[in-house]
């Protein structure tokens, strides 16, 4: 279970303070597939930067399986981001010269995992979202934005984390190769358990989950 | 592949910068290396010039000058008694006396000229001619000079010119015989080779070498043992002239001193050639000091490319940063990473800048000396070739100085490259991976 407790981010810029999330409270179960919608600059990519410990909030509480992650020190963060989070971004942000299958080991090698056991299950994560053996040691440049995406949500899934977080997994995709994603995504929420929770301004997708938040002004004005 | 390797992989990311930055810090690396080279091949040849010429005192007996003045000679007990002084490495000391037809077979090799005749008459030997001129020789016939030394090889009272035995051989100027070293052309005067013998002070030489001094009146000279002009001239212990050879030039001052305390100034005129050989070197201190700044800012440019190239590196990587944040990677981890790029590049500019320092190091410094020392000043006294040292002459000290890659000194320079490139990469790669990732990412 993920908690938020009337959490809220303030950034200080030359203008004065900028409130870019207001006093949110949600709850999203395990195993589900949430989105977060809204327009451009209505604070969720910042709220999912906060649900994924990549920044502090000013106030409030996240709670990911009865733990409060705001009050972990920075040491407990890595080891957090490492081995409960994974990030799928909308520009993939795979490492441009590592192959798809050294990207996906990235990940386990943080974790310590063994060269033969990461080399294992990085072939098989990138076959379960449709990679190609052939491609396995492609760089990101010679796949196209569709594979990319594929190859970064193995990566986010190689620490078997249960919380994915996904920053607008179709931005960047046509809306065929986006509907493939968003199926890879709901079958690995149905299949692992885990929990996803994507932050995108695409209706259609919106629709295609089981849980939807709408922020507008940093402020959660629907579930 | 760990964070050392995958950093050493980055190293190679973008070739033409890598071949860039590579060539810029060879070019860095091998003037610092050049430089330094340069440095120590200056210093150590002034800690040799220094340790060898400049380093002698003339004495002489108060208000004599060759046959010139007066004065009493000095004696030996003087000269033990200079022997005994504080950085004193060696003295060499002579009697000289002048042979005339008068008191021996020879016959001098110069003729007077004006300059004979003027110092003839000067010292009341004759009238000066009507008319003030003093053209021709006259009757007139410079003498001979004689010198008796402690050593052979070190025959400062000759004056100028390089002296090689050209024929014969040398003998013990400590022991009392008839033999003696003559000048070439007084040897050519007197149809004298070795072998060959002459008159002088009523006993008959033998001839045990012959001797070029490379000018006229060092050739006009014969060398005989010092005991024996000393009993032959009725001059028993007494010494017209001795060298002092000095531990170091900057003790030659204090030696000065200590000489002229010792003996007293009205006794014997103490002079020294630290002046000359202080000019002499002057050129190498020049270098010296330009090598060493230039050393100083090769290495200061060096550092200051290594650290602005991992600056942009680092901050053009900022997205890369967050990301691996992101996904769990600590601080340290990524430090680490740009520290091992940043090694590999430096270390590969250091490698290729120190074989280049290497080659051109030696042609460098020789552009720089030939260039500062285009009228090397070269005092000293000594016999060359198989007579042992120079006398009299300039001695080319400067002219030979050549450069050295020493193991220890390619060890001090990757460490001091590996030291610029932990620096150089762990400062801007900390500043980046210490803020939070989504603030990175954020502020691509």
């Amino acid at each position: 279970m993920l908690k938020v407790t009337k959490l809220t981010k303030t950034f200080a810029s030359p203008a004065g303070s900028v409130t870019a999330v207001s006093d949110i409270s949600l709850s999203v179960p395990d195993g589900v597939f949430a989105t977060i919608v809204g327009r451009s600059g209505s604070g969720k990519s910042t709220l999912l930067a906060l649900l994924g410990a990549l920044d502090n909030p000013t106030s409030g509480s996240i709670e990911v399986a009865d733990q409060d992650i705001t009050k972990l020190n920075d040491r407990q963060l890595i080891a957090y981001r490492r081995r409960r989070i994974g990030f799928v971004f909308q520009a993939y942000n795979l490492i441009p010269n590592l192959s798809a299958l050294e990207n996906v080991m990235l990940s386990l090698e943080l974790d310590g995992v063994g060269k033969t056991e990461r080399r294992e299950r990085a072939t098989k994560l990138l076959e379960q979202v449709g990679i190609t053996e052939d491609k396995h040691s492609r760089r990101p440049s010679r796949l196209s934005g569709g594979e990319q995406q594929r190859v970064a949500i193995a990566r986010a899934l190689a620490n078997r984390p249960k919380l994915i977080l996904a920053d607008e997994p179709t931005g960047n995709l046509d809306s065929a190769t986006g509907d493939v994603i968003v199926k890879l995504l709901r079958d690995l929420a149905d299949s692992e358990k885990t929990t996803i929770i994507a932050v995108t301004h695409d209706a259609a997708l919106a629709k295609k989950t089981q849980l939807t938040f709408t922020l507008q002004d940093g402020k959660l004005v629907k579930k | 592949m760990s964070f050392v390797v995958r950093g050493a992989k980055n190293a190679f990311r973008n070739g033409l910068r890598t071949a860039s930055l590579v060539i810029i810090l060879a070019l860095s690396t091998g003037l610092a290396l050049t430089m330094l080279l340069a440095h120590q091949a200056v210093n150590a040849k002034i800690a040799s010039v220094k340790g060898s010429i400049g380093n002698t005192i003339n004495v002489t007996p108060a208000g004599s000058r060759g046959f010139s003045g007066g004065g009493n000679p000095l004696t030996q007990s003087q000269v033990d008694e200079i022997k005994t002084l504080p950085h004193v490495a060696s003295v060499s000391y002579s009697l000289t006396d002048q042979l005339t037809t008068s008191n021996s077979s020879l016959t001098s090799a110069i003729t007077a000229g004006s300059l004979g005749q003027r110092r003839r008459i000067e010292a009341g030997g004759g009238t000066p001619p009507v008319g003030g001129g003093f053209a021709g020789g006259g009757n007139f016939t410079p003498p001979v000079s004689a010198i008796g030394s402690n050593d052979v090889n070190n025959l400062a009272a000759l004056g100028g010119g390089t002296a090689k035995l050209t024929a014969g051989k040398t003998f013990d100027p400590t022991v009392d015989a008839d033999v003696a070293l003559v000048g070439s052309t007084l040897a050519a005067k007197n149809n004298l080779s070795v072998g060959s013998t002459f008159q002088a002070y009523g006993a008959t030489f033998t001839v045990s070498g012959i001797f070029d001094a490379g000018n006229q009146f060092s050739n006009n000279a014969v060398v005989m043992p010092l005991p024996t002009i000393q009993r032959l001239s009725g001059q028993t212990g007494e010494i017209t002239s001795a060298t002092v050879q000095v531990d170091s030039i900057d003790n030659v001052a204090a030696t000065v001193t200590a000489i002229q305390d010792k003996l007293g100034t009205t006794v014997a005129d103490v002079v020294s050639q630290q002046d000359a050989s202080n000019q002499a070197l002057a050129p190498l201190a020049s270098i010296s000091t330009i090598s060493l700044y230039s050393l100083i800012g090769a290495v200061v440019a060096g550092a200051v490319i290594i650290f602005l190239t991992m600056l942009m590196i680092v901050r053009e990587r900022r997205r890369e940063i967050g990301v691996f944040k992101a996904i769990g990677a600590s601080n340290a981890k990524i430090v680490g990473q740009f520290i091992s790029e940043a090694m590999v590049l430096t270390l590969m500019g250091t490698a290729v800048g120190i074989v280049a320092g290497a080659i051109f190091s030696n042609s460098v410094v020789k552009v720089l000396v030939s260039s500062s020392t285009s009228n090397p000043v070269g005092p000293g006294h000594g016999f060359g070739g198989g007579f042992g040292r120079a006398f009299g002459g300039g001695v080319r000290a400067l002219a030979n100085i050549h450069t050295s890659v020493g193991f220890s000194l390619i060890l001090y320079g990757l460490a001091g490259a590996i030291i610029i490139a932990v620096v150089g990469s762990a400062l801007p790669a900390y500043a980046i991976a210490k803020i939070r990732p989504a603030e990175v990412m954020r502020g691509e």
